[in-house]
């Protein structure tokens, strides 16, 4: 089958994606298309992620469904398909003992770069995730932040046109999550190679991505980019000196959805504007905060997974 | 302070519109560092000790055989010399067992434990690929020992002038490629089933030893004290291989069981060996999951 592609075709399509181990169904009837760009696919432990990164990769075989991964089906075509991928898995072992350099080095090869051009890439992908310096230390003696980086490096050394990355700051201090998150995200701003972020973090998500896929049970329950998907159900958010109970029993009186969470009183409904403002003078309450309120990734994982 | 020197490298990220090789290079890729690998290339010192000294011990008796026809001016490989050809595998059969079981677990069990197995599968290899680039790795990394001795040696002797006539040298070639592809690729087999089995090298290597050792004393037991058949002693691995040269190169069968044996069934002995070691091989990595 020759390949459909063009920039406005999907990186990544599943239509009735089916795949059991044994009794356990790991995706249920999969329908998901992934664009280009950054997107993270979200989800708590076995909602499905990284089998469905396996299925892009054509590791493992779907029962039922179809699936094509950058116009190729995986499952007949993997090795075209792998060869255009970059990946980083999950786990952090890698061989203790061989130079970074040389580890990226004879992945770049394995992917079709002749060894010349495959020894520069190497060591010009390591000096973009930051380890220019640590190329020539063996893997054995980096640190796991290192590692990640590594595998990075390793990822995207034979200018993949997709990479996929399996919780890539798993294991990472907040400095190293931070530095690895805005890497990824020049990766995919930069460099133009489009990305999957498997996470179960959603402010991480958040942070990089510019579309999500939300994955529960198997199924995808929701889908889009991050400016879709925190559409609607928008409200307030405010902050006052005492008083909090008497504000909050007094707007829901009014019929607005509020929540209250340590001293921030959170509004939802359609323009709670005139209502919050009647209700703290009434109370002569004292106003130290009024903003609007974001609807946030979380906001709508929760919503999606209820 | 003044920089004459200095200059500015842009090491910014660029997209690679070079030449690619096909997928099936991949293959090639692979092999060539399980090889380095196996033989400490581009490591430290100390991974290429038990490889030199595999190495030196499969030449020593070519270089001794040479020195001593040096000095006596004669081709101490007819059949009434020092050491034969079919002899060869005898006197370094010990030393190829021991390398097969460093080096298929070196170039299978690492892989598996370090995660690289799942690194490659993400790669343009498939299961069937990899196992291809491992099995050439160790058989090359074999030849080594099984066919570069006596090619030294018949080499030797002919830029010396002891070696055989000119229209005897092609047949004799043959045979020592013939001999040492087949007891190459006997122990590559058998070792990377072992080695496919487990993540550790050294419980594969120990296991190597044992499946040289234990099934070969049994059968003999077997044969000398409870009348079982000569055949049996095809389950003596370095029996078999050792005994494979000598019907190769035409000389006298070795004595004892396995040397009542039919040429046809040695043969088949070899054969079913290696057979089984790359079926174990392959029904191993279909089962094992890569981690992701």
């Amino acid at each position: 089958m020759e390949p459909v592609e063009t920039q406005a075709a999907p990186v990544v399509r599943a239509q009735g994606v089916v795949k059991r181990y044994g009794a356990k169904v790991a995706l249920d009837g999969l329908d998901v298309e992934i664009g280009h760009g950054v997107t993270g696919l979200l989800g708590a432990n076995g909602a499905g992620k990284t089998t469905l990164i396996s299925l892009m990769l054509g590791l493992r075989r779907r029962d039922e469904g179809a699936m094509s991964v950058l116009g190729h089906d995986p499952q007949t075509a993997g090795i075209d398909v792998r060869e255009r991928i970059g990946y980083g898995p999950e786990h952090h072992n890698l061989p203790p003992e061989v130079q970074a350099q040389d580890l990226v080095r004879h992945l770049t090869e394995l992917h079709g770069i002749p060894p010349r051009a495959a020894i520069q890439r190497a060591s010009d992908a390591l000096w973009q995730v930051g380890l220019g310096e640590e190329r020539l230390r063996p893997v054995g003696t980096m640190s796991t932040g290192q590692r990640q980086r590594v595998k990075l490096a390793s990822a995207i050394a034979h200018d993949p046109a997709l990479v996929l990355l399996d919780e890539p700051t798993d294991g990472l201090d907040p400095v190293q999550r931070d530095d690895m998150l805005a890497l990824i995200r020049r990766i995919g701003t930069e460099f133009g190679i489009d990305i999957v972020v498997s996470s179960h973090h959603l402010e991480e998500v958040e942070r990089i991505c510019d579309a999500v896929v939300i994955l529960d049970a198997g199924r995808m329950i929701r889908s889009g980019t991050l400016s879709e998907l925190r559409q609607g159900a928008e409200g307030l958010l405010l902050d006052v000196d005492g008083g909090h109970e008497e504000l909050v029993a007094r707007l829901r009186a009014d019929g607005l959805e509020v929540e209250l969470a340590g001293d921030t009183i959170f509004v939802s409904g359609d323009d709670p504007h005139d209502a919050v403002r009647d209700a703290v003078a009434d109370l002569g309450l004292g106003l130290r905060r009024l903003e609007p309120r974001r609807r946030t990734l979380e906001d709508v994982y929760l919503e999606a997974s209820a | 302070m003044t920089e004459t020197g200095a200059r500015i490298y842009d090491v910014g990220y660029r997209r690679y519109d070079g030449p690619r090789r096909p997928p099936r290079w991949a293959i090639l890729t692979v092999a060539l560092h399980a090889v380095q690998r196996v033989l400490g290339l581009r490591r430290s010192f100390r991974h290429k000790i038990l490889p030199l000294l595999a190495i030196l011990i499969a030449f020593l008796p070519a270089l001794v055989s040479l020195l001593l026809a040096v000095v006596l001016d004669q081709d101490l490989t007819e059949d009434d010399g020092l050491i034969t050809y079919g002899d060869y595998y005898f006197f370094i059969g010990g030393a190829i067992a021991l390398f097969a079981a460093f080096v298929a677990p070196e170039a299978l069990c690492t892989d598996r434990r370090t995660g690289m197995l799942g690194l490659y599968l993400a790669g343009p290899l498939d299961r069937g690929r990899y196992l291809l680039a491992k099995a050439g790795a160790v058989v090359a990394v074999m030849l080594l020992m099984t066919l570069a001795p006596p090619l030294f040696l018949v080499s030797a002797y002919a830029v010396e002038g002891l070696g055989p006539s000119a229209s005897g040298l092609p047949g004799l070639v043959l045979r020592i490629v013939v001999t040492g592809v087949a007891i190459a690729a006997l122990f590559a087999a058998v070792g990377l089933g072992i080695a496919s089995l487990t993540t550790r090298k050294a419980i594969a290597g120990v296991a190597m030893v044992l499946v040289v050792l234990v099934p070969g004393i049994v059968a003999a037991i077997a044969i000398e004290s409870g009348g079982a058949p000569d055949e049996l002693s095809l389950a003596n691995l370095l029996g078999v291989a050792t005994e494979l040269a000598l019907r190769i190169f035409g000389e006298d069968p070795s004595e004892g069981a396995i040397g009542r044996v039919s040429t046809a069934l040695v043969v088949v002995g070899v054969a079913a060996w290696t057979a089984l070691g790359a079926a174990v091989t392959w029904l191993s990595y279909r089962r094992i999951e890569a981690r992701q």
